[in-house]
């Protein structure tokens, strides 16, 4: 674990761009550089960001697959179980077996959606780690302006390329200004 | 800020050469008269047939051309980017429409055999009688000449505005365009719906649902989507539309038929449901002949092939961005849009179970050439995508 003189746990390395297209520019650099740990920070979403950055592809839908699935199990199982012989109700005439399915669809349906939508909410928090109560950005004083016109990125010390000289010399060449050294707590 | 490099197309945009495929031309007009006859002839040795026959071919294409004169629309009513360089093909199949009005004249010749209302005099059935204001002769005439009128007029200036604004890029022409498209919207949803209840649904007068306008449109919004899949992949595969057309338009055409794929079971299966619930003789009849005998096995094969199916398939981004890939898929959409208009028409005229003719096949093949021909003629009368269109770029650059 990198400290600073200090004694202090360094968090990453964070740079200030002027622009949305200074960051993005930025951006490519550093993924094609080969780090992993890092991230970009800006007011507003910045189109084409993900593939200048390299995330790939999403697994967020496959949670929401498994949420949609499950759905469809449960709304399958609390039917067809009283249906087929727990708790037989007579409606309409309607037959017993299989084909009542029409009438069972509304709820699988919306069963499905219900939990593809948990699902998908629940695994996008867990996902960018939320909730949290404080991040190691916080402590950079100009970083407070990310919401309003600041362009930042940060290089993570956990990154394995990360080293301080390195690093500094990388953001210094995509025009990162403000360079500074993050702390963790 | 796309990193895939654009080239900018040629100013004069891309021409599709006849010369290349005049035998395929020449082989479907070929086609087109010798099964335009044989039809001809159907109509005198078996009329009844045909004319069932017939309308099911009619039907199938009339959904396909008014589904992409509905993306015309609403592609202008939207304002939309990414169709600019699919709107040509979309221009160009909408006006065969004219070519379907002409196609349409048989149906009023045959209406005898189709229509059972038309021949039952007043005072027979009082249920019949109650809608003698709307099923008449008279009014039916009436109605198909403004719904096929409207539809040609429509699709006919939209067409030649675009062409037209191929020669300078005046932005006066989107603006025409989109004054059309909206005039056009409440028109196509009220042509298609009436269009949809005379003549599909009134093959059985005793019959009717509110929901069957809105499901033909669902299944023509979809399968014309898949149709355009297919027009540009052949294109591309001519070699025509090379650098346009990309991967990402194919991504946003792919979500189009996964959307109307669960659109059309939505329709289908409300309009279902509550008839099947309900279980009232004179809603169930319709369901009861198609979902009984040998009609069974093919509802369930356009329950499983038309929803199930494809709806598995194009949950996957990757089906969505391989052009090849999605062309199966949109073959097999296009496939069962047929399955679908023929459990609509056919079972009105073979209660007891599915019999199959040859009469089906021929005028499908009859119709489908005849458009095939007029269109391969249409095609190169101008550019494949619209050159001067002011969001050209802004739709060549399209991510997604």
């Amino acid at each position: 674990m990198m400290k600073t003189p200090f004694g202090h746990t360094v968090y990453a390395m964070g740079a200030e761009y002027p622009s949305a297209a200074a960051l993005y520019e930025a951006a490519k650099r550093v993924r094609d550089a080969g780090f992993r740990r890092w991230d970009v920070y800006s007011p507003f979403p910045i189109h084409g960001m993900d593939e200048a950055m390299g995330l790939g592809k999403s697994w967020l839908s496959g949670w929401v697959l498994f949420g949609g699935v499950s759905g469809l199990l449960t709304a399958a199982l609390v039917e067809f179980g009283p249906s087929w012989g727990l708790y037989r109700l007579d409606v309409h005439g309607k037959p017993w077996n299989f084909w009542t399915v029409p009438a069972f669809f509304p709820i699988m349906f919306e069963l499905t959606v219900l939990f593809g939508a948990f699902a998908s909410f629940f695994a996008w928090l867990g996902m960018n780690g939320l909730p949290r109560w404080y991040h190691p950005m916080f402590n950079w004083e100009r970083f407070s302006r990310v919401t309003n016109d600041g362009f930042f990125l940060a290089i993570e010390a956990r990154d394995p390329r990360f080293t301080e000289t390195g690093v500094r010399e990388l953001l210094e060449q995509t025009g990162g200004q403000h360079i500074t050294i993050v702390h963790e707590d | 800020m796309s990193e895939r490099s654009q080239t900018v197309p040629t100013p004069e945009g891309e021409y599709f050469e006849s010369s290349r495929f005049a035998g395929l031309s020449f082989l479907l007009g070929l086609v087109s008269v010798i099964t335009l006859v044989l039809c001809a002839v159907g109509a005198f040795v078996n009329p009844h047939q045909l004319s069932y026959s017939w309308l099911f071919a009619f039907a199938f294409f009339f959904t396909l051309c008014a589904g992409c004169f509905f993306w015309t629309i609403v592609h202008h009513a939207t304002d939309a980017e990414w169709t600019v360089v699919v709107r040509r093909q979309l221009e160009n199949i909408a006006v065969l429409l004219a070519v379907l009005a002409l196609l349409f004249v048989p149906i009023l010749l045959l209406r005898h055999h189709l229509y059972a209302w038309m021949d039952i005099p007043r005072g027979h059935e009082a249920a019949l009688d109650s809608k003698r204001a709307y099923l008449n002769f008279t009014f039916f005439v009436v109605r198909a000449i403004v719904f096929l009128g409207s539809f040609i007029v429509a699709s006919q200036l939209l067409r030649c505005l675009s062409v037209r604004q191929d020669t300078d890029g005046n932005p006066r022409f989107t603006i025409w365009m989109r004054r059309v498209s909206f005039a056009s919207l409440p028109m196509f949803a009220f042509c298609l719906t009436f269009g949809a209840f005379d003549w599909l649904m009134s093959l059985n007068y005793r019959w009717f649902s509110t929901m069957f306008g809105v499901y033909i449109f669902a299944g023509a919004a979809g399968s014309s989507m898949s149709l355009l899949v297919l027009v540009i992949t052949a294109l591309r595969q001519a070699g025509y539309l090379k650098d346009v057309v990309t991967v990402e338009h194919y991504h946003i055409m792919g979500k189009w038929m996964f959307a109307f794929c669960i659109f059309w079971a939505y329709i289908g299966f409300g309009q279902y449901m509550l008839i099947w619930y309900a279980n009232i003789p004179e809603e169930t009849q319709f369901f009861l002949a198609r979902n009984t005998q040998s009609w069974w096995v093919l509802s369930m094969l356009l329950v499983i092939g038309r929803f199930f199916g494809p709806f598995a398939i194009l949950l996957l981004r990757s089906i969505k961005k391989n052009p090849h890939q999605l062309s199966i898929v949109a073959g097999w959409i296009l496939f069962m849009q047929l399955l679908d208009m023929y459990l609509i028409v056919l079972p009105a005229l073979h209660g007891t179970g599915v019999h199959a003719s040859i009469w089906d096949l021929l005028s499908l093949i009859a119709v489908g050439a005849t458009l095939g021909f007029v269109y391969l003629r249409l095609v190169p009368r101008s550019s494949l995508f619209p050159v001067r269109d002011p969001r050209l770029i802004e739709s060549l650059k399209l991510v997604n």
